[in-house]
């Protein structure tokens, strides 16, 4: 028996236990949220570095510190909300425009005003769509969209139509060069946001917009005939017809197949970009191709912005910071130079474009794209239309699949 | 630690059979000299903990917090002083804990499921208000843009804020509470700011942004409902609120469309004629309508059903499996001399040391059916994720792999309160292993396990994760996500019904919940009770 | 559990031959080290795979092939470069190792009390103990969050990204399953021990401290590595207090890593994930010995 081991172990608890409840006295820095003299700003791991840099300037001529705190990208909207509802948001975070419908119907975010000389330098499509009901409610500073990338040893030439991309890629394949036609991930749960640009150019559509572009939720397009025609075309494609789209590929094994060889065409996005410039395939950038005779495939353009939550204690300078320094083509520089993205300013959208043929290429990739609709409805449908995706390309009935998610989406956005 | 223990320790249940005479009673009337010395540091340390509490209260005018400080702590020093209350001093810190950090949150939450409480409906009613009209100012068409400087006539802290506002011609003007009037002898810089204007001191970044409330209340009148605002720290414009509230008729207009929203305080947001609603709500009390929307939604009633049956049977296969797989290795391990018995055991530890989550997707990776090692290594062609029973055998099979370890642990455990000399005493009677092993062993075992096991299955009946990374609840018939997926648990899928990526329903999530935990707890007590495990807390 | 399903973990003994060395050794260690290999084959294998993916410079983490289209330490080097590693591991093991203390203390009053005294509400508390964690946890979340903004504003000791904020809450699951596991074991302990001690006058306090630990030494070593290793893999409630980049552990900084799909970095987390496993592999193999040798036979007869 160990008899004088054991009250040592009970010490040591009983002490930590002292230390716990004694604590107190150790300096502890206050709890986080926006507390005044220090600019909070929450983003992903991944850019943190950057943007604390980015903002250093900022910081100086101001007279405050920026404080940068790591949150995970797809926890942001859902942690500020709670923060913002228990008073202690931070003041400044980054986020996705289609978060605008969800931040503004809890009041969490506060509306922005751009000056007309600062807004002018921004893409038009990136402010409408940063905008709901007229309000601008962040500032958005980069454009994310996917693009084929080719393996250009295998494929030298950029495919005009998918048919021709299936063909080229068929050839490779029963010439034993590759294993696969494509590298598009559809996922077991399946994956609307890859697909899209194949169901648009097949004559399908999510929602319908009005004359002036603004998304219309009454209008879902999701059982239409024109979208089951359009699944039924891209089915052709699928695990019952040629095999080139199946749900095994996903956005794990993607990559990969790319990168080691056994892939020619990958529809890929700008995350990928820093494992391919790694990686020892020469690629090359074009437009994702739609099917022929077919409409343009339109990828969806994604924005990053810079929004300023409700009721800071430092609103003032949170503020200054959207309007002066995120529209400044400085600190988008600054910020591309650590994570490399599409800046929708255009003094800095054209510097990039100079030194970086890849990103002129994926700006090209988007001349067809739709801004990612940012009504609240549209987080609806993420989940059921892939589900129906995946099942028609595991080759089940268009009609029904895409019927009963018709029925669904509209249920939950009540209609 | 008790010096003055005459007592008997608790008082035992009335209405019981006569009992042999408690522990407690016999105790010795003093203890150890150290045994009082740490008792009174702990003490004089809980009580400096309490003062340190009540301060910040006390600051704070809290006065039911000082009270519940105060009681905590009278509570603590009876618990500690009385010789009646020998079981509280074991159970005081670990229960107070419990309730604070566990009870309490659980039952706030089980209060949100009588509430719409989900994403347009956390706050109050004056937040929603406000929300509504600061979302609804809008620029006035073609006004002036201004190059703003902040300034105030008085002390740089407190004194009245004025916008010194500078327009495109390079006119200055001094903007106040009261309105606008032409500003003369400023110096205005080449940015357009004013650098210099008598009576006037100019604010400095910092000391604009700690006054940043009152900037977002402030706007300079220039008319009905619209006022210059600022934007940043060197701009202003016009705007105008579109949408005023009304108190008197407790709604909300459009002044540009004429539309009346008003209040329903039954749904917690403002509607029109028409039933359109604004976006901005409040948290109202619903009653039991979270409970009844899915009770009577018939897609929910066959779903639930299908879906319970496989989340018990997910639960308990699970549970089993993990049992025997865990007690096949605690037993193997079970014997005094063997050779690399650490490695062993340090080997089979290992799917517990690493992160599940990892774990999960490596799994998932595993059941691909092109590129996964199942069927790649054993030339299969299965559809692990895509056909239903191959899924739920998935499922089971990452689970148990990631879950025997625990109970290989508490197995070993379990093994090392069984005398050896009980197995040894049966083999000496002539029974096989197998026998001493079933007869002996095993009885005893599963008193101890009995209640590991049913906390395991309840764990694995809420096991989100072990689903929802594995296949989110698929594969799914083409009646799609409402009808239940293959391996859906009902917490995956009542997750999928309450959060989507838009909108995150707590109310109604919490009201789920709360039947979940309903069944789950009735069927854990009822097989409690039915077991032996019981009966030793009773004895 | 039927006898027939515990068929197969002792059939292997079953067949008493000839009295040969090997026979001897099969029957008694043989069949043990059978078990054992194939256990352990099945344990190991996945295990492999995110060792292949850490050194892989590719960055996924992809069971199609097991070696690694090159080896090198690329995702190890950038964990250290781009993350305060250092400062998040130590946090991890802060958390892992007090909670583990605290709890095993507080549990193993908890059970005594259980074990050894018949009191009012010992029978509810018993079972709402184990009905309490039914609830889902990640619905409580919202609740505890909000609690901790109003406990932060007057504590701002125990408030967000301060240790003893995160580790309240976490002692407040101090008292559970792990409490009826070592009331179990408290059980075996015969009362005749404690009853002559009592005898010869010692307190309760001394009963439990000086009799009750060093006998149920096995079950606190178990459930001390229970709570280590639950809390070192925690990232639920620390995303929720921790925003602070130098206050985070590190299971919540690598759940960072692959939250987001689209930059997820398989190969920095496949490190990340090993490097977490090796202090609860050490916890282990220290408290291993505690746990299977803490009980002589013969110490306590029935």
């Amino acid at each position: 028996m160990r008899m004088r081991s054991v009250p040592a172990l009970a010490g040591i608890a009983a002490l930590s236990l002292m230390a716990t409840a004694c604590g107190g006295g150790d300096g502890s820095e206050e709890g986080d949220g926006s507390q005044e003299g220090s600019l909070v700003i929450w983003s992903d791991p991944e850019r943190s570095e950057a943007i604390q840099a980015a903002a250093e300037e900022f910081a100086e001529t101001n007279g405050i510190e920026v404080d940068v705190q790591n949150v995970s990208f797809d926890d942001i909207q859902g942690d500020v909300v709670n923060a913002h509802q228990a008073g202690n948001a931070p003041d400044l975070f980054l986020g996705a425009h289609d978060w605008v419908g969800n931040l503004m119907r809890n009041g969490a975010v506060q509306p922005i005003e751009l000056p007309s000389d600062r807004a002018e330098q921004l893409d038009e499509t990136a402010v409408e769509a940063m905008s709901l009901d007229g309000q601008l409610l962040g500032v958005p500073y980069a454009q994310e969209n996917i693009f084929l990338m080719r393996n250009t040893e295998m494929a030298p030439d950029a495919p005009e139509t998918f048919e021709e991309l299936v063909e080229t890629g068929t050839e490779l394949k029963d010439e034993g060069e590759v294993d696969e036609v494509l590298a598009m991930a559809v996922d077991q749960e399946g994956d609307p946001f890859r697909m899209n640009p194949f169901m648009r150019s097949a004559g399908g559509y999510l929602f319908g917009q009005n004359d002036e572009g603004e998304w219309n939720p009454d209008d879902l397009g999701v059982g239409s005939d024109e979208t089951i025609e359009a699944m039924e075309r891209i089915a052709e494609y699928g695990e019952e017809g040629e095999g080139v789209l199946r749900r095994s590929i996903d956005v794990e094994n993607d990559a990969p197949l790319f990168f080691e060889g056994d892939t020619a065409f990958f529809v890929a996005g700008p995350w990928n970009l820093a494992d391919a410039n790694a990686s020892d395939v020469d690629f090359e950038i074009s437009a994702i191709p739609g099917f022929e005779d077919g409409e343009p495939a339109s990828p969806y353009l994604g924005y990053q912005s810079f929004y300023v939550s409700e009721g800071g204690a430092n609103s003032a300078l949170a503020e200054e910071f959207v309007v002066n320094h995120v529209t400044d083509p400085e600190f988008v520089l600054d910020l591309y130079e650590a994570d490399p993205r599409t800046p929708v300013q255009s003094e800095a959208l054209e510097s990039v474009s100079e030194e970086d043929p890849n990103i002129a290429a994926i700006a090209d990739a988007a001349e067809h794209g739709v801004a990612m609709p940012n009504i609240p409805e549209m987080g609806e449908t993420w989940e059921p239309l892939g589900v129906a995706q995946a099942q028609i390309i595991s080759g089940e009935d268009a009609r029904e699949a895409m019927e009963n998610a018709h029925e669904q989406i509209a249920e939950r956005i009540g209609q | 630690m008790a010096t003055d223990n005459t007592r008997p320790a608790g008082t035992p249940s009335d209405g019981r059979p006569a009992r042999p005479p408690l522990p407690g009673g016999r105790f010795a009337a003093r203890g150890s000299l150290t045994g009082t010395l740490v008792k009174l540091t702990l003490l004089g340390l809980f009580t400096a903990l309490g003062i340190w509490a009540v301060l910040p209260l006390y600051v704070a005018g809290n006065w039911w917090g000082i009270a519940l400080t105060v009681a905590v702590v009278a509570l603590v020093y009876w618990v500690y002083l009385s010789g009646r209350t020998v079981p509280a001093k074991y159970l005081v810190p670990g229960v107070a804990l419990l309730m604070a950090f566990q009870i309490l949150p659980v039952l706030y939450t089980m209060s949100t499921s009588l509430t719409n409480m989900s994403d347009g409906h956390r706050g109050t009613k004056e937040q929603a208000i406000a929300s509504i009209e600061a979302f609804s100012v809008v620029r006035t068409d073609d006004s002036e843009e201004y190059t703003l400087t902040v300034a105030t006539t008085g002390d740089p802290e407190t004194g009245e804020l004025v916008f010194l506002l500078t327009d495109e011609e390079g006119q200055a003007y001094a903007g106040d509470a009261d309105g606008l009037e032409e500003l003369t002898g400023a110096t205005v810089d080449s940015t357009g700011k004013v650098s210099e204007a008598f009576g006037y001191t100019l604010l400095s970044p910092n000391e604009i942004n700690a006054r940043s409330d009152e900037l977002q209340e402030f706007a300079v009148p220039t008319g009905e409902g619209s006022g210059i605002r600022s934007s940043g720290l060197s701009s202003a414009f016009e705007g105008t609120a579109l949408r005023t509230y009304d108190a008197d008729c407790d709604c909300v207009e459009d002044n540009e469309t004429g539309t009346v929203y008003t209040a329903d305080d039954d749904r917690g947001a403002f509607y029109d004629e028409d039933g359109e609603r604004l976006a901005q709500g409040w948290q109202v009390g619903v009653g039991f309508d979270n409970f009844l929307r899915f009770l009577v939604n018939p897609t929910f009633a066959t779903a639930f059903f299908g879906t319970l049956v496989w989340n018990i049977a997910f639960a308990a296969s699970v549970t089993f499996l993990v049992f025997v797989l865990g007690l096949a290795v605690a037993m193997a391990l079970h014997t005094p001399r063997m050779r690399g018995k650490v490695a062993y055991r340090i080997l089979v530890v290992l799917p517990y040391a690493m992160s599940s989550l990892a774990m999960y997707l490596l799994w998932r990776d595993m059941f691909n059916t092109d590129f996964g090692l199942f069927n790649r290594m054993l030339g299969l062609e299965v559809d692990w994720l895509g056909d239903p029973w191959a899924a739920r055998a998935a499922v089971i099979l990452a689970n148990v792999w990631l879950g025997y370890p625990y109970m290989f642990l508490v197995a070993t455990g379990a093994l090392q309160a069984i005398p050896r000399e009980l197995s040894q005493a049966a083999h000496l009677d002539g029974a096989g292993p197998w026998q001493a092993f079933r007869h002996v062993t095993l009885p005893l075992l599963m008193v101890a396990m009995t209640p590991i096991l049913i906390s395991t299955f309840a764990f694995n009946f809420n096991n989100f994760n072990a689903v929802w990374l594995l296949t989110q609840g698929g594969p799914f018939t083409s009646e799609g996500t409402m009808a239940g997926g293959a391996t859906d648990l009902l917490i995956t899928y009542t997750y999928r019904l309450a959060f989507s990526e838009a909108t995150a329903q707590y109310g109604y999530a919490a009201a789920m919940s709360v039947m979940i935990f309903v069944i789950v707890s009735v069927m854990s007590v009822v097989s409690l009770r039915r077991s032996k495990a019981l009966q030793e807390v009773d004895r | 559990m039927t006898a027939d399903t515990l068929d197969t973990v002792a059939r292997p003994v079953h067949r008493r031959t000839t009295g040969t060395r090997f026979a001897l050794w099969a029957r008694r260690l043989g069949w043990r080290h059978a078990v054992m290999l194939v256990v352990v084959a099945f344990a190991v294998f996945p295990v492999l795979f995110v060792v292949s993916a850490a050194l892989n410079p590719l960055g996924t983490l992809s069971s199609s092939q097991l070696w690694p289209t090159g080896a090198s330490f690329d995702n190890a080097r950038a964990l250290f470069d781009s993350t305060p590693f250092a400062t998040w591991y130590t946090n991890s093991l802060f958390f892992a190792v007090t909670n583990a203390a605290v709890t095993v203390l507080l549990s193993a009053l908890a059970a005594y009390a259980f074990s050894r005294m018949r009191f009012k509400g010992r029978r509810v508390g018993l079972i709402g103990l184990l009905v309490i964690q039914m609830f889902p946890q990640f619905l409580a979340i919202v609740a505890i969050y909000l609690m901790f903004s109003d406990l932060g504003e007057l504590y701002p000791a125990i408030g967000f990204d301060t240790r003893w904020g995160l580790l309240l809450v976490y002692l407040g699951g101090a008292l559970s399953i792990n409490t009826w596991l070592m009331k179990g074991f408290f059980d075996t302990v015969p009362k005749e021990l404690d009853e002559s001690a009592q005898m010869d006058g010692a307190t309760h306090a001394q009963v439990f401290f000086r009799i009750m630990l060093p006998l149920v030494t096995p079950v606190l070593a178990i459930v001390a590595l229970l709570v280590f290793i639950n809390t070192i893999n925690e990232f639920l409630l620390a995303s929720v207090f921790l925003r602070d980049t130098d206050a985070q552990t590190l299971g919540l900084g690598l759940h960072q890593l692959v939250d987001s799909q689209r930059n997820a970095n398989f190969g920095m987390f496949a490190v990340g994930a090993i490097m977490l496993s090796l202090p609860t592999l050490a916890v282990f193999w220290f408290l291993q010995r505690y746990i299977s040798e803490g009980l002589t036979s013969g110490a306590v007869k029935g």
